[in-house]
């Protein structure tokens, strides 16, 4: 077993070793630098060597060979996280089974997809690409960067980003067992399915413990337990090694959530969405969970209604690490406007609210050593606007991402697709809207559920 | 919402109208030839990519290639074929596709398990233990229609999901599925394919179900080995079918035949390979031309599909623009339809990038064979051809289809080449088999001769005068098998009126046509149908040739060719 697992994680590195990230070396002179962690510094240059952060300063020379971008009058931030989005994603739910912690959306990556450019094109730079919320234990889940440009699955992935995974409380999950006849099909049920799940996980583990240790005595000859993906992978959450990241409404499913997760040594616990977090803020801070909200959007369902504007600032002022996310390739565009938002609605100052769309959401996707601030040694991915990012005339103009700029406003071609359906049928360009009444965390369930019913 | 999978409406009334007793044409006995021996006499023979012969002879017997060259000997018994101006190859192998394999009888698959999550494995799309060499039809259609076009042998899968099967060679001919079989358990044939409303109904689903069995079977291979060497004391391993079939693979004894037909399917297998270790042959590959460095690290074997996307087809009215140009100048177009000739360029460039991708792969130097799972049969040729103009040199194409695929599959020994010793399969053309005008004229599969029949089309003219009046038999051939009909016309003055009858048909047919128009030797008619209370329109375009017409029918936008021979009059 333990070979196994030595193979597997060997061939990840190798994985990533091949990957080729493109890094840049770029210089950003003379702008208002806002570093979020230490403070917003004036007439300020931020040089980014290989992909890092490599000087934060005045006056810096620009060594031969870089590229230079005068940010004079203009604000330079970390490049904006996004701790819940579903976008470069060509499937978000196996939604066949109440528990599939083995599937992974890193295994259907779309680097092609047009919406990595548009969170670029609103000072995106990092996106948590989510598993649905159509059962109460989803899949595992990947944190990309928007290298928007590239062919290859593989250089979307954030390296060594750690592992992730989606649960479902609430009205999603159960509907959808409802509608299918199965499990789980009530808020209890759901709690259920997860303390089974994690029971079944543990005497997994205990049983390849002790077969691991039976293993060493010489000559031992038994037969092993038998492999389970699904069970490995739990146990994988239990021992620590994956952050949970939890859809969830309602204040008292949140404290079962923290109960459950309690009992089983869960540490790493991150809940989505939390629209009651404000009821249970203190209990989130002592258990040292986090949310992810969103800033004002509530009442596409039932279980959404009880919510409000300073669910964030509540959160953040009880000492809960908080961030706002999209959930969506539109709102994903203005997450900046998102945050501003907070100032209006609990009064946040401009480090807390831009908090929540940059160093929050790392510390949320444990990437906080590596991006989220202006920091020397910190990942080159820097976002540029014009005017203040939490004014409501800021614009983003450049996006950068490990010093390679990936969004120039100045340079922004008709066409940035980068695979061509030759199939599909050009038409005369036409807008297109989309009803917005809806989080996307149940896209592909749709289908299931009226295959279930038999439903038109 | 609409109905999930409801049945389109369109393609039930098809299999009502013409599908209803299967009318299958049984293929000709024909009697076994006087001998087994056969000479071409007098032709160009490619012997292999770059090794030509002219004015050569090649004699077969028992099914193998007896001899090649100039100046041989016929022997007596020898059935002679004047091979004189004709192009002689090794028959073409394709790298992997279902030609002669049965469909499995819909479609007990789709409907919903009780238990979605956790459905049989057969549900689930998970067999690798079947065996094509069950499901084997010598008398399937596309066996013929595949052969017509120069293919002799093919590495072929069970239908399936995510796991169909074992492949297996077979002969493009022969009497039975054993007989056919040239090699059998060649490959382990994948596809990253969700099971349709059962787990895993993702191909994230698939891929963890993939790396979920894989290390199930590498343990209970490593027990089984270990309760093999001594089974005193310890706990008898269970059997199952579904791990063991694995274990060849892990022994790398076999290879894993991957369908990967886009570049994103590409990738996904390649994390596969990279995280379990098998060994590769990546198939029915479309969208491969970026991924050539990955392709040669990962040192998988390769089959490109034969299936290209159409070509743009509106350059006729570009011509026409052309003509007009003057016209088209006075009036400067608008930022839409510029904006759309923007757009419209970049989708050719893309088919072009399809195309080109063989000719990218030879630039590479990455040999590679072809595949045809989702090709149709009548686009082959022409689809080579484009591949060629794009850049693809015409040795190059005859490896891919002969020495490759044959190196490949290991039996370099036995195919892929025009030498002595090896089975005697050849297609015979009347030019060189790139040229447009080529035709294959015979085909050998395993020393059995197959003549194909080359008729002539007859060309539309509308100062021909033909006779329709009377019965006419028509033959109309569908996917799901060849229907039978009655057409009669009588003539009334100048006026045509008529009816068509469907054998077998449980409709409320005769129907009286609704239009006749006959111009020259052109006929068109059309009449319609109503079922269960909805009416479809179904047209025939023919050309008459005397007491016979070919064209096509037209039903629910789908067009079926049609033949028609007129009934002798009593």
């Amino acid at each position: 077993m333990k070979k196994l697992i030595i193979l597997f994680i060997v061939f990840i590195s190798f994985n990533q070793a091949q990957a080729q990230v493109q890094h840049g070396n770029v210089l950003i002179k003379n702008g208002t630098v806002i570093t979020i962690t230490k403070g917003t510094l004036e007439n300020t240059d931020v040089l980014v060597k290989d992909g890092k952060i490599s000087q934060i300063g005045k006056n810096i020379a620009a060594p031969t060979g870089y590229t230079v971008i005068d940010a004079t009058n203009k604000f330079v931030m970390p490049g904006i996280i996004d701790a819940h989005s579903h976008i470069a994603l060509t499937a978000i739910n196996e939604y066949s089974n109440a528990i599939t912690p083995e599937v992974w959306t890193g295994d259907e990556l779309n680097p092609f997809d047009i919406s990595i450019y548009r969170a670029l094109a609103g000072g995106v730079t990092v996106s948590h690409a989510l598993h649905g919320s159509g059962n109460a234990i989803g899949g595992q889940s990947e944190t990309i960067k928007h290298r928007y440009g590239t062919l290859d699955m593989d250089v979307l992935r954030m390296e060594n980003a750690p592992r992730t995974i989606k649960f479902a409380l609430g009205e999603n999950p159960t509907t959808h067992g409802r509608n299918s006849g199965l499990q789980p099909q009530t808020r209890m049920g759901v709690e259920f399915v997860i303390r089974e799940a994690f029971s079944e996980a543990r005497q997994y583990m205990e049983t390849w413990d002790k077969y691991n240790k039976e293993k060493l005595v010489k000559g031992f000859r038994g037969a092993p337990p038998t492999y389970s993906l699904r069970l490995e992978t739990l146990a994988d959450i239990l021992k620590g090694n994956i952050i949970l990241h939890c859809h969830s409404y309602r204040a008292d499913e949140i404290n079962m959530l923290l109960k459950v997760c309690k009992e089983f040594g869960v540490k790493r616990l991150v809940f989505q969405h939390v629209n009651e977090g404000f009821k249970v803020a203190p209990e989130l801070a002592a258990a040292g969970a986090m949310a992810s909200v969103f800033s004002d959007w509530w009442a596409y369902k039932l279980e959404v209604y009880y919510s409000t504007a300073y669910n964030a600032a509540i959160l953040t002022r009880n000492g809960v690490v908080t961030s706002i996310n999209s959930d969506s390739g539109e709102l994903i565009r203005h997450l900046f406007h998102e945050a501003a938002k907070t100032q209006k609605y609990g009064g946040l100052s401009d480090d807390e609210a831009l908090s929540l769309i940059t160093i929050n959401p790392a510390k949320q996707l444990g990437i906080e050593n590596r991006v989220g601030s202006l920091e020397v040694g910190k990942d080159g991915d820097i976002a540029i606007f014009q005017k203040h990012p939490l004014s409501i005339y800021a614009i983003p103009m450049i996006t950068i991402v490990d010093g390679v700029v990936r969004f120039d406003r100045e340079k922004d071609p008709d066409d940035m697709r980068i695979y061509v359906d030759p199939k599909q049928v050009v038409d005369i360009p036409t807008i297109q809207s989309h009803d917005h009444d809806h989080d996307n965390c149940l896209r592909g369930t749709e289908m299931f559920t009226n295959k279930m019913l038999g439903l038109n | 919402m609409k109905k999930f999978y409801s049945y389109p409406f369109n393609r039930w009334a098809l299999l009502m109208l013409f599908c209803w007793p299967f009318s299958l044409l049984a293929q000709d006995d024909a009697l076994a030839p006087v001998s087994r021996t056969y000479a071409l006499t007098n032709a160009t023979i490619i012997q292999a990519p770059g090794r030509k012969i002219e004015a050569a002879t090649i004699v077969i017997k028992n099914g193998l290639i007896q001899s090649v060259g100039k100046g041989i000997t016929t022997p007596p018994e020898a059935i002679i074929i004047r091979a004189d101006s004709f192009f002689i190859y090794a028959g073409f192998i394709d790298g992997l596709s279902r030609i002669g394999v049965n469909k499995p009888k819909d479609d007990v698959s789709k409907e919903r398990p009780k238990d979605p999550g956790n459905p049989t494995p057969e549900r689930a799309g998970i067999t690798p233990h079947n065996d094509v060499r069950t499901v084997l039809n010598p008398t399937e259609k596309s066996l013929e229609e595949m052969r017509g076009i120069g293919f002799t042998t093919a590495h072929v899968v069970p239908y399936g999901g995510m796991l169909p099967g074992n492949g297996s060679i077979i002969l493009l001919g022969g009497t039975s599925a054993d007989a056919m079989i040239v090699s059998h358990k060649n490959s382990f044939y994948s596809e990253l394919t969700p099971a349709e409303r059962a787990y895993p109904t993702t191909v994230m689903g698939v891929m963890a179900k993939y790396r979920d069995l894989y290390r199930q079977a590498t343990l209970t291979k490593n027990y089984q080995s270990l309760y093999a060497s001594n089974r005193a004391g310890i706990e008898r391993p269970s059997s199952d079918r579904i791990l063991e079939s694995f274990y060849p693979v892990i022994d790398k004894r076999q290879t894993v035949f991957f369908k990967a037909e886009k570049v994103l399917e590409l990738q996904r297998v390649l994390t596969l390979q990279k995280e379990l270790g098998f060994t590769l042959t990546l198939i029915e590959v479309k969208e491969g031309w970026d991924m050539i460095p990955k392709v040669k690290a990962s040192n998988a074997q390769i089959f490109l599909s034969l299936d290209l996307p159409e070509e743009k087809k509106d350059e006729k009215k570009t011509d026409e623009k052309k003509a007009d140009s003057v016209k088209q100048a006075e009036k400067p177009k608008s930022a839409a339809e510029l904006e759309k000739e923007v757009l419209e360029k970049r989708r050719t460039d893309f088919i072009a990038k399809y195309v080109g991708q063989a000719s990218a792969y030879q630039k590479a130097g990455v040999k590679f064979g072809f595949s045809t799972l989702t090709a149709k049969s009548k686009d082959i040729p022409a689809n080579l051809r484009r591949m060629i103009k794009a850049g693809l040199t015409e040795d190059a194409a005859l490896a891919s289809l002969t020495t490759t695929p044959a190196e490949i599959f290991g039996l370099s020994d036995r195919l892929g080449t025009v030498d002595n010793g090896k089975i005697a399969n050849l297609v015979i053309s009347d030019k060189p088999y790139f040229n447009e005008k080529a035709k294959v004229r015979y085909v050998f599969v395993d020393g059995v001769l197959y003549k194909q029949e080359v008729s002539e089309v007859k060309k539309a003219d509308a100062n021909a005068k033909v006779e329709i009046e009377g019965s006419w038999s028509v033959t109309t051939v569908t996917p799901q098998g060849t229907a039978q009909s009655t057409l009669t016309i009588k003539k009334e003055g100048t006026v045509y009126s008529g009816e068509i009858k469907i054998t077998g048909s449980p409709l409320p047919l005769p129907e009286k046509l609704t239009s006749i128009a006959l111009e020259g030797n052109v006929l068109k008619i059309a009449y319609s149908i109503s079922i269960d209370g909805k009416s479809m329109d179904v047209k025939m375009d023919v050309i008459i040739d005397g007491i016979t017409f070919k064209g096509n029918t037209t039903v629910a936008s789908e067009t079926f060719p049609v033949e028609g021979k007129k009934d002798p009059k009593f």
